[in-house]
């Protein structure tokens, strides 16, 4: 379960290129619910993300998962718990290093480095059985470095690593938006295979009004560091692409004119 | 060129092997251009010379000097870390500030071990060899199993770590790598590895002096191209062999560029021949590259 209470996230405290980024997120996820995080560039969806993960520290409030206060815990000590999948498909993999290799990093995740080797052919079963799920091959191409893959490739491996170790939540961020529709498509179900599989808590940041709806069970939107609003249920059921933009363009005349963000939010 | 030169240019190339596996392991495995080497490899001479010639133990002495040149890398890795500062930038301060501590080490400027024991003399007469092969085997050694550690370290799932951080911090942070810690630890290994070659050159040539440090970079940088554009390998093994291969080979062929009395090449030219056998070593692939991409798009056609 995550919870995050008077959330506030400011870059460049005290410069006068201060930005608040999030400002005042109250939001508790149950355990095993699927959340779609939508709204415009520089809504805050990404900076509440990295804030979960523990990359961006937050400047006032709460995070916790479960009732263990994980505020102050640096994104490494967060690891045991979170997964996470990146939009660039080359932030999530090492491109100098070989496909098993990078499952190996994955596989250690939450662990101490040790001075055990680092692969061995337990590892390389488990690696082999995982990405032939992927049915692109890549079970012979353990030895490839990942450099060689292609994007769509390397964010499918990226995948599979997020979920090698236990872990109850995963953070994706946009994770199919640098690819083909077709490879998408493929990286959407395998990613709701595995939440479905492995019962993780998840929040997917996403562009695509379709796809928010078309996922999980509770969709929020952000704008300027806030929720504006928060649909789940069978309120959510009845909605399409089109009253969710309604929604949007009602949320933000409330506070001021109504932009070209209509735009960047289109299906 | 002699027997004898050839052996002592073979024993300065093994030495300076240990320097281009440290040199390897901050500029290829973490990305972090570490000019602190040419201080510490100082360090490391320095520290050893002066304690032998205070009678501590000769093993004790080596183990010191690669300790404080090991400490050297920690200070570049602190003042990056810590304060932000450029790694190239970092690295440059903690090398001038050694050039005066290693002054303050010895209280002059060199310091002899003529008449002193070192870590050679236990090996003197073994087999019945002579000094002069009895010195590269005793080298060999130590480079070979220094670089078998460092393959076999770089293969467990802390050296694994480490790769990661110099190839993708966000990623090796996102798998619970503790980048900070990675970083240290390497260039503690690494500037210790210098400091280790450093001592044994003091004490197979007999002095250490404060100038000896300099250029350290450049020779070491220069085995590692070589060896790489030699041996284009993925296992760690090959790797890090390559690179003391490739510092033996540098110094051969620095070796018999001036001795080639056709030439004319003096020793005051060194660094002239070490500059064209790196930039030699860089172009070299590609032109090869370049040259095989030709070729298949003449089968082609």
């Amino acid at each position: 379960m995550i919870s995050c209470e008077g959330l506030h996230v400011t870059f460049n405290r005290g410069l006068p290129t201060e930005k608040l980024a999030i400002r005042g997120i109250d939001l508790t996820i149950p355990m095993g619910e699927f959340v779609t995080v939508i709204g415009s560039n520089g809504a805050g969806k990404s900076t509440l993300l990295n804030t979960i993960a523990g990359d961006i520290k937050s400047t006032k409030g709460k995070i916790l998962f479960g009732d263990r206060d994980v505020t102050k815990l640096p994104a490494t000590g967060r690891t045991a718990d979170i997964a996470r999948v990146f939009q660039d498909p080359l932030a999530g993999t090492c491109g100098d290093l070989t496909v098993e290799e990078n499952m190996a990093l994955a596989y250690g995740r939450g662990q101490r480095g040790r001075l055990s080797s680092a692969l061995n052919s337990k590892m390389r079963n488990i690696f082999r059985e995982q990405l032939s799920r992927l049915n692109l091959g890549l079970e012979n191409r353990l030895e490839s470095q990942m450099g060689l893959l292609s994007g769509g490739q390397r964010q499918s491996v990226s995948l599979l690593m997020s979920a090698l170790q236990p872990s109850s939540i995963l953070l994706l961020d946009e994770h199919t938006a640098a690819l083909d529709p077709k490879t998408a498509a493929l990286i959407m179900d395998i990613t709701s295979q595995i939440i479905t599989e492995k019962q993780l808590t998840v929040m997917m940041v996403t562009h695509s009004m379709r796809q928010a709806l078309d996922h999980g069970s509770r969709t929020i939107m952000l704008h300027e560091g806030k929720i504006i609003f928060d649909l789940s249920g069978t309120e959510r059921a009845g909605y399409e692409v089109k009253d969710l933009l309604n929604l949007f363009a009602q949320a933000k005349n409330d506070g001021e004119e109504l932009d070209d963000d209509k735009l960047l939010l289109g299906a | 060129m002699s027997l004898f030169s050839f052996m002592g240019t073979l024993e300065l190339g093994l030495i300076y092997g240990l320097v281009a596996i440290g040199v390897y392991l901050t500029f290829r495995i973490l990305d972090f251009p570490d000019l602190t080497v040419d201080g510490s490899f100082t360090l490391g001479a320095a520290v050893t010379a002066t304690l032998i010639v205070m009678g501590v133990n000769v093993f004790l002495a080596t183990l010191i000097g690669t300790l404080a040149a090991a400490c050297a890398g920690l200070v570049t890795a602190w003042l990056n870390l810590r304060f932000n500062i450029l790694h190239l930038l970092a690295s440059i301060l903690t090398m001038t500030a050694l050039y005066t501590i290693n002054l303050r080490v010895m209280g002059k400027p060199n310091v002899a071990l003529i008449m002193e024991p070192t870590i050679l003399t236990p090996f003197e007469g073994l087999f019945g060899l002579p000094d002069m092969y009895m010195r590269v085997i005793f080298v060999a050694v130590c480079a070979v199993v220094g670089g078998l550690l460092v393959a076999w370290f770089l293969r467990t799932q802390y050296g694994l770590a480490m790769r990661a951080v110099g190839s993708n911090k966000r990623m090796a942070q996102a798998n619970g790598i503790v980048v900070k810690q990675k970083v240290y630890a390497g260039l503690a290994l690494s500037n210790g590895l210098v400091g280790l070659a450093g001592a044994l050159f003091a004490q197979t040539n007999g002095f250490a002096d404060s100038t000896m440090g300099i250029g350290t970079i450049v020779v070491g940088l220069a085995a590692v191209i070589i060896g790489q554009s030699l041996f284009a390998s993925r296992s760690m093994y090959v790797i890090v062999l390559s690179c003391i291969v490739g510092s033996v080979l540098y110094r051969l062929a620095v070796s018999l560029a001036l001795n080639a009395d056709f030439i004319g090449f003096s020793a005051s030219d060194l660094n002239l021949i070490t500059a064209v056998l790196v930039a030699l070593a860089l172009i070299f692939p590609k032109l090869r590259n370049e040259w095989k991409a030709k070729q298949a798009a003449r089968n082609e056609a």
